[in-house]
């Protein structure tokens, strides 16, 4: 929507301008309801959306939170007599921490699980409301409810929605913010994948559960407009159908779409005024829209509109570079760690690990010492790929010590080893089909705050991220794929794949990169192209451990080469010694060539 | 506690918690073939309950309101993988759409029960015994004085449990499945029909649960939006019991029936309430334990 990002600031000073006027525009009282309906559902819908359509996770039980602030703030203002800001606050607070419960509760539960956890959730809050009459009036209700109208009883309409389409534009701008800027990848790829994103140093769980207390909180605004609205509130608002009818709104909308809650939204409103003598059919109808956006508009409104356009989501468009594109040199050598050239960076002492008592590794020692190529070979099922799995996190050792640097990382998580500078390729690879090959290698830029900066860069139609940008698109152009960046990864080779991870990974400033099988299944122009890399970074001073089967590049490209066979190391020298080492010989390069 | 009513407390848990059984194995069946949910699941239940006591109060009998539901459940069985699971599990989009499944059955499932609001209406019933003679005929049970309707449709959903073991370990149908379930290509390679195999095991799904809402009538009230509440109580006993394990099914589903029935029996007012607790605690603890390992998706 944004031709030009400098615009931005104008075009939402605009937006708020209109729905200030909005109680003049419309032609009697009832409209006005309406559009407090809006700005209600329009809330709690991109909190449902940052929840489902960015981060993956399922609620069927959104009406929870709605009602835990509703009844809080109610409460708070009725019986207490709290003004009404600080209800509000707390009640969403409130709403917050069933959020924080719920999401912990959810880390541990995925898909049809976590859909089960939310909606037992919402039973339990839904006979709460009903049962415990002494404290929230049951079905019969609250009445007397403090309502939100300024202290002018007159203007009481105008005046909620005034409060209400604040608040939804607050939300929204900072809905558009995460979705263009480093949070919302970071959804995208949890949901793709979370033992990825841990090995691009994401705190995944942290990520799930925080998307959790957002979409709660913002249900939770919902519901305490909700209880001052009307100044009245029963039960009977809280059950099932709130939920569905906020999946509803996000569903038709558009999922993961910057304007699907608005969009959805004003829909499920106008729907609701459209079919008002249908209501017994209600259920009928927006039960065949959800099975039918499902099927056949997964993208539901806002796909739509990019049918027409045949254009990428508005949030996925790039932003400008800003000047100052950093060299090859400024790039990969950032010592996070200092450990001199040919000294020990990776221990590995007496390693193991093994799957249901068949053992992958037993007792692994080696060292990687620091700015040098190290090669790991060995037949199909030696435990190569355990052996990375362990050392990046992924895995867990059964016993013995991996040292990084002077850190024992035996115990850490995958996004804590990653940010001391490991990263890592993937024999399958891992690139995310919902972001754009260059916001894929941003991924592996470290994250070092400065949202507040960003979000003000941003809001001011300012270039943000402007750094991390120019990085990822530097490495781009060291590996040659530049003009690839605002691609989908999906629409590139394979060879052009494995080459947009590699810039990932080099976009961690790494000291040490795990490359797992960097050259299977490209031509040899290529391969030629990943060695001479490989090269630069040694000089550059990154150490590499690679595995690969491709002998002649293995012997070409490492320093030290470590041979595993069943899960045992059975040799360990320089390339030459390691060719004519006859146990070698016999284990892997004699049944190779037999 | 009398000693006589633990017996029928008992005995209404454990024929409440067989439906739940009944329910919680048409969740496995299809979750094995296509490893989806049918969300929509509760609503087949309310449906068949409702035909049933439709059939039943027209004075229709038993085996032809049997072949009758049965008939139904089959088509919407179909209807629900032709229409609503399908497409969305064949199209391999990463991300949030990987969830659509659960929400194109659900939306089936709200269309289900309008159905049943626009021909019943909402408010409660109750349906006639299926195969006692009065209401409330007793039969005595470890010196207990029991209902008859109860004993009978708990032995009823047990014997068809145990068709379905019979059939998942010993039939060619079951070995399919179980194909398909190991791995899909894999079945396609080895020439099984992967798409029949998947259709039939929506079918077999639907008959199941038309069977439990049929038994659930007379047991407890009925009402047209009573299916998620059964669907996540048929979840619940999967949780207790294991979903890799159908045997786990039949404990978790008796228990959760026998923990819900002790729950009302002490308090009336939340009595329905603590066996949610009881649930989101058991997700808590035992999570992706029910499906063994947590696995790594990236190599």
């Amino acid at each position: 929507m944004f031709a030009n990002q400098a615009l931005r600031p104008w075009w939402y000073l605009l937006v708020a301008v209109l729905l200030a006027l909005l109680p003049w525009a419309s032609p009697n009282p009832y409209y006005v309801n309406l559009a407090q309906e809006v700005a209600i559902l329009a809330i709690a819908g991109i909190g449902l959306n940052i929840l489902l359509g960015l981060s993956g996770q399922i609620s069927l039980g959104q009406a929870g939170f709605f009602a835990v602030s509703a009844y809080g703030s109610a409460l708070l203002s009725l019986r207490l007599g709290w003004p009404l800001a600080a209800s509000v606050m707390l009640g969403v607070i409130m709403s917050g921490l069933a959020g924080l419960v719920v999401g912990s509760i959810a880390l541990r539960a995925r898909t049809h699980y976590l859909a089960m956890v939310t909606l037992a959730f919402g039973f339990i809050v839904g006979i709460l409301a009903q049962r415990w009459t002494g404290f929230t009036g049951g079905s019969m209700g609250l009445v007397g409810v403090p309502p939100l109208n300024w202290g002018d009883p007159r203007s009481a309409a105008r005046n909620f929605l005034w409060t209400a389409a604040a608040l939804f534009l607050a939300v929204q701008i900072t809905s558009d913010f995460v979705m263009q800027s480093r949070s919302g990848r970071v959804l995208r790829t949890i949901s793709e994948s979370e033992s990825f994103a841990a090995t691009v140093g994401i705190n995944a769980a942290a990520w799930r559960v925080g998307a959790f207390v957002v979409s709660a909180m913002l249900a939770g605004l919902a519901g305490a407009l909700f209880a001052h609205q009307s100044g009245y509130v029963s039960s009977d608002a809280f059950n099932l159908d709130r939920s569905l009818a906020m999946l509803i709104v996000v569903v038709v909308g558009g999922l993961g779409h910057r304007y699907g809650p608005v969009l959805g939204a004003v829909f499920l409103v106008a729907m609701n005024q459209a079919i008002a003598d249908l209501y017994t059919y209600s259920n009928f109808i927006f039960g065949a829209l959800l099975l039918a956006v499902m099927v056949f508009l997964p993208d539901g409104l806002s796909g739509l509109g990019a049918l027409v356009r045949r254009k990428r989501p508005a949030s996925l468009r790039r932003n400008e570079a800003g000047p100052g594109a950093p060299g090859v040199g400024d790039i990969v050598n950032l010592p996070l760690i200092a450990v001199a050239r040919g000294e020990p960076l990776l221990q590995l002492q007496q390693v193991s690990k093994s799957y249901f008592g068949l053992a992958a590794l037993s007792d692994v020692s080696m060292t990687v010492r620091a700015g040098t190529v190290h090669a790991l070979i060995g037949p199909n099922g030696a435990g190569k790929s355990t052996l990375i799995n362990t050392i990046c996190g992924l895995y867990r050792a059964d016993s013995g010590v991996i040292r990084l640097a002077e850190h024992d990382i035996t115990q850490w998580p995958a996004h804590r080893r990653a940010r001391l500078g490991l990263a890592r390729t993937f024999q399958n690879l891992q690139l995310i089909g919902g972001l754009s090959v260059i916001e894929n290698v941003m991924l592996g830029v470290p994250d070092r705050g400065g949202v507040v900066k960003a979000f003000v860069s941003w809001l001011c139609g300012r270039p943000f991220e402007s750094e991390q940008r120019a990085r990822a698109r530097a490495l781009l152009g060291f590996l040659g794929i530049e003009g690839f960046a605002d691609v989908s990864p999906g629409d590139l080779s394979y060879g052009h794949r494995k080459l947009a991870e590699l810039a990932r990974a080099l976009a961690g400033q790494p000291q040490l990169m795990l490359l797992d099988e960097p050259i299977a299944g490209i031509n040899e122009e290529e391969s030629r192209l990943i060695a001479a890399g490989i090269g630069r970074l040694r000089e550059a001073g990154v150490t590499i451990l690679l595995v690969e089967h491709d002998m002649p590049f293995v012997m070409s490209v490492a320093d030290e080469i470590t041979v595993l066979d069943y899960g045992q190391k059975i040799a360990f020298g320089a390339p030459d010694a390691v060719r004519a080492n006859p146990v070698v010989v016999e284990a892997y390069l004699g049944v190779e060539t037999a | 506690m009398i000693a006589t009513d633990l017996v029928q407390v008992l005995l209404s848990g454990i024929a409440l918690g067989s439906v739940y059984t009944l329910l919680a194995m048409g969740l496995f069946l299809t979750y094995a073939t296509s490893r989806a949910l049918n969300f929509g699941q509760g609503d087949f239940l309310a449906l068949a309950a409702f035909l049933g006591m439709a059939g039943m109060l027209a004075g229709m009998p038993l085996i032809a309101v049997v072949i009758g539901v049965a008939i139904c459940m089959a088509a919407l069985g179909m209807l629900i993988e032709r229409f609503a699971v399908r497409r969305i599990i064949s199209r391999s989009k990463a991300g949030a759409a990987h969830l659509g499944w659960i929400l194109s059955t659900l939306g089936f499932g709200m269309m289900l029960q309008n159905v049943i609001a626009l021909a019943w209406g909402k408010s409660r019933y109750y349906s006639p015994p299926l195969f006692s003679s009065g209401e409330k005929q007793l039969v005595s049970l470890f010196g207990a004085g029991v209902f008859l309707e109860e004993l009978a449709i708990g032995a009823a959903a047990l014997v068809l449990a145990g068709t379905m073991y019979v059939l998942l370990y010993r039939s060619d149908w079951g070995r399919r499945v179980a194909a398909v379930s190991f791995d899909r290509h894999t079945a396609m390679l080895l020439g099984i029909d992967v798409k029949r195999t998947v259709m039939w095991s929506y079918v077999v799904m639907a008959l199941l649960t038309g069977a439990a809402g049929l038994l659930v009538g007379p047991l407890s009230s009925i009402q047209s939006h009573m299916g998620m509440l059964f669907l996540l109580k048929a979840f619940a006993a999967i949780s207790i019991g294991g979903f890799t394990n159908p045997a786990g099914l039949l404990i978790g589903g008796i228990a959760f029936g026998v923990i819900e029935s002790l729950s009302n029996y002490v308090d009336s007012t939340f009595g329905d309430l603590y066996p949610f607790i009881i649930v989101l605690l058991f997700l808590i603890v035992r999570p992706m334990g029910l499906f063994g390992e947590r696995k790594t998706d990236v190599r």
